[in-house]
């Protein structure tokens, strides 16, 4: 997808953001300018939001029709693939095992699954590195910043 | 004038006594470790360490404790310009052009600057406290809501100027950050707001969360979609002497620096989080008054030196409001006000009369504070520079542990690490669209405090508008407002009425 498109796409999610953030606000008290109520704020943000996007996708169809070819004003970021999947798959697996493991035992999980998740092939080297990040931060934050880091089953 | 130097000569006598001293130091250190480390900011740093104080004397404690804070603050910049995450909220700007320096080997240059220019604002704004605190505090008690929620209305529109892209956009991104920001407790009513039921949503959505998920997580996701060969690579780090900034770059920084510490020193003095709203309009004014604008958000020196000026200007002048009238007016400084109870000693009018040493002795040890970070930082540039030298396919996963791990830190809490990933997938969205995360993130921090402005002087004037603009200090900021909003318009239509009258 083109960058205009993308911007597009981000127009729309935050005018429909705005339209959602103004309808949940009409559920709550809004008082009046005297004595406001709960959803005033609220309410008057989804309405700017609204407006904001709605002049921001007035303004890409405006620059569309006006010069059909214009240079990307975004500049291209790599899309979600595999990598990325298996990236963010292995950082979930780690924050969801977080409490159970302990501190030592998921910072190590979580170094061996990104190392591998990010092409690193020898199982040495990622097992090496993995524990050597997971003694240094347990000594930091555990043992000389004192601070209370979930020990798990392990009881670390 | 004389008196004020006597007592800060007093004061200094205090402050390099041998425990002082040590104390100032072990601060300074401690500060700059805990602002290095992402999640762990000065107000997780201060309360952490406020046991420690325990057995000390209030002037020691107090003495090590600010060390702590301006450690921090200075430690923050630190990450922000080597791995584009912000140690702190003050930091987000320095990542705009103190990554890109670092993205261009010029990571030594970008941190020195730093250093130095934290050196001579909070000289500068330690000489001002002295001279200034009494009639400035007293000028501070002129802001009332009209005015602070004028003010913030300003601080947005210079922000949405800061970016350098879209206006409409930034406008978009803060508006987001200020609902986002209505998530919770009603701060008026104590009603429930967006929480759907959940008791974990009735603080409010963790603002370290956001930081680090927008700026720190989307950087490593934006990062981790690339191909191969570019996970191998490494940023070049030049020689031990490259590293140093060139006299060309000290002289770019001088006058960034200096306009720097005077608008953090004067925004110190007002409610708010005085070093973020700091960092933004010294980048602003850098940007406006640089011959080469277009060079900012693509590694300008001086939009690395201004902000870190402001930044540390004003943490020393936001300990004005906190003794001279016991109010804090940031996290950081009400934690140090708690600190301060504590010890039994009870800031206001009375402290410099009652508790001289303390007051007299805290501003010296600042000075003395930011002569042994200028000391421990610059040696240590190469070292922070070599960090760089890490391939991403390693750096990458490093950072994440200590996202997560700092972010676990703030509050103990399994959710705040899903919240902190949540937003980091919007990041990186934000980015593929071409959308900023700095002015969510701002809008986000001062989103209640608006919030409480707006309705209280709605509230004062009976529902009137007219209290923004009867006031003077409010009709002031809201004039800027305009102008600043105005001023780009006006330029793009004379570029354009110059394009029609030139068309070759």
């Amino acid at each position: 997808m083109n960058p205009q498109g993308r911007e597009a796409i981000g127009g729309i999610i935050l005018f429909l953001f705005g339209g959602a953030t103004l309808a949940l606000s009409l559920g709550m008290p809004i008082g009046n300018f005297r004595a406001a109520g709960t959803g005033l704020f609220p309410m008057i943000l989804g309405i700017l939001l609204m407006t904001l996007s709605g002049l921001f996708l007035a303004g890409l169809v405006a620059a569309k029709r006006k010069s059909p070819s214009a240079p990307p004003a975004v500049p291209a970021e790599p899309p979600f693939g595999r990598q990325w999947a298996m990236f963010m798959g292995a950082t979930v697996l780690a924050v969801a095992l977080f409490g159970t493991l302990g501190f030592p035992l998921t910072v190590f999980l979580l170094m061996a699954l990104l190392l591998r998740s990010l092409g690193m092939r020898k199982w040495g080297g990622v097992a090496l590195l993995s524990l050597a990040t997971a003694l240094s931060a347990y000594v930091l934050f555990v043992k000389i910043l004192k601070i209370p880091l979930p020990a798990g089953l392990p009881g670390l | 004038m004389l008196e004020s130097l006597q007592h800060l000569f007093a004061g200094f006598g205090v402050a390099t006594t041998t425990v002082n001293l040590t104390y100032c130091l072990i601060g300074a250190i401690v500060g700059t470790l805990v602002g290095v480390l992402p999640g762990l900011g000065p107000i997780a740093g201060i309360a952490l360490l406020i046991p420690a104080t325990f057995g000390l004397s209030p002037t020691t404690a107090l003495i090590m404790l600010a060390g702590i804070y301006y450690g921090a603050m200075y430690g923050g910049s630190t990450t922000s310009i080597l791995l584009n995450v912000p140690g702190e909220t003050a930091s987000v700007i320095t990542c705009i052009d103190g990554y890109r320096m670092a993205q261009k080997g010029r990571a030594g240059a970008a941190l020195a600057i730093c250093a130095i220019g934290s050196f001579i604002a909070g000289t500068l704004a330690i000489f001002g406290m002295v001279f200034l605190a009494p009639p400035l505090a007293e000028a501070a008690l002129a802001f009332g809501p009209a005015e602070y929620f004028s003010l913030m209305v300003c601080g947005f529109v210079v922000l949405s100027n800061v970016t350098g892209g879209s206006i409409v956009k930034s406008l978009m991104m803060a508006v987001v950050g200020l609902i986002i920001g209505t998530v919770g407790l009603d701060p008026v009513t104590g009603d429930a707001r967006f929480t759907f039921g959940t008791t974990y949503l009735l603080g409010g959505i963790e603002f370290v969360a956001v930081a680090i998920g927008l700026f720190g997580i989307g950087e490593i996701l934006s990062n981790v979609g690339k191909p191969q060969a570019a996970l191998d690579q490494s940023v070049t780090v030049p020689r031990l002497k490259e590293l140093y900034p060139s006299l060309q770059d000290l002289k770019q920084s001088i006058g960034a620096i200096l306009r720097g510490a005077g608008i953090g020193f004067g925004v110190g003095l007002v409610p708010g989080p005085a070093p973020v709203i700091a960092t933004y309009a010294s980048y602003m004014v850098e940007k406006k008054t640089s011959r080469h604008p277009e060079t900012f958000g693509h590694g300008a020196v001086e939009g690395v030196a201004g902000p870190e000026a402001a930044n540390n200007a004003a943490c020393q002048s936001a300990f004005i409001p906190l003794f001279v009238l016991g109010i804090p007016f940031a996290p950081p400084t009400a934690i140090l006000l708690g600190a301060l109870l504590i010890h039994g000693v009870v800031p206001g009018p009375m402290m410099i009369s009652e508790h001289p040493e303390v007051f007299w002795g805290v501003i010296a040890s600042m000075y003395i504070g930011n002569f042994i970070l200028l000391l421990l930082n610059l040696p240590f540039v190469p070292l922070f520079a070599n960090i760089l030298r890490i391939p991403k396919r390693v750096l990458l996963p490093l950072v994440m542990v200590f996202c997560i791990t700092g972010m676990y830190t703030v509050n103990n809490s399994i959710p705040d690490i899903w919240v902190m990933l949540l937003f980091g997938v919007i990041g990186y969205t934000m980015r593929i669209g071409g959308f900023e995360g700095a002015p969510l993130l701002l809008a986000l921090v001062l989103g209640p405090k608006l919030e409480v402005a707006f309705r209280q002087a709605l509230m004062i004037s009976h529902g009137d508008f007219g209290v923004f603009l009867s006031r003077p200090i409010s009709a002031f900021f809201l004039a800027a407002t305009f102008l600043f909003l105005c001023v780009p318009l006006v330029r793009a239509a004379a570029r354009r009425w110059q394009a029609r009258a030139n068309p070759a």
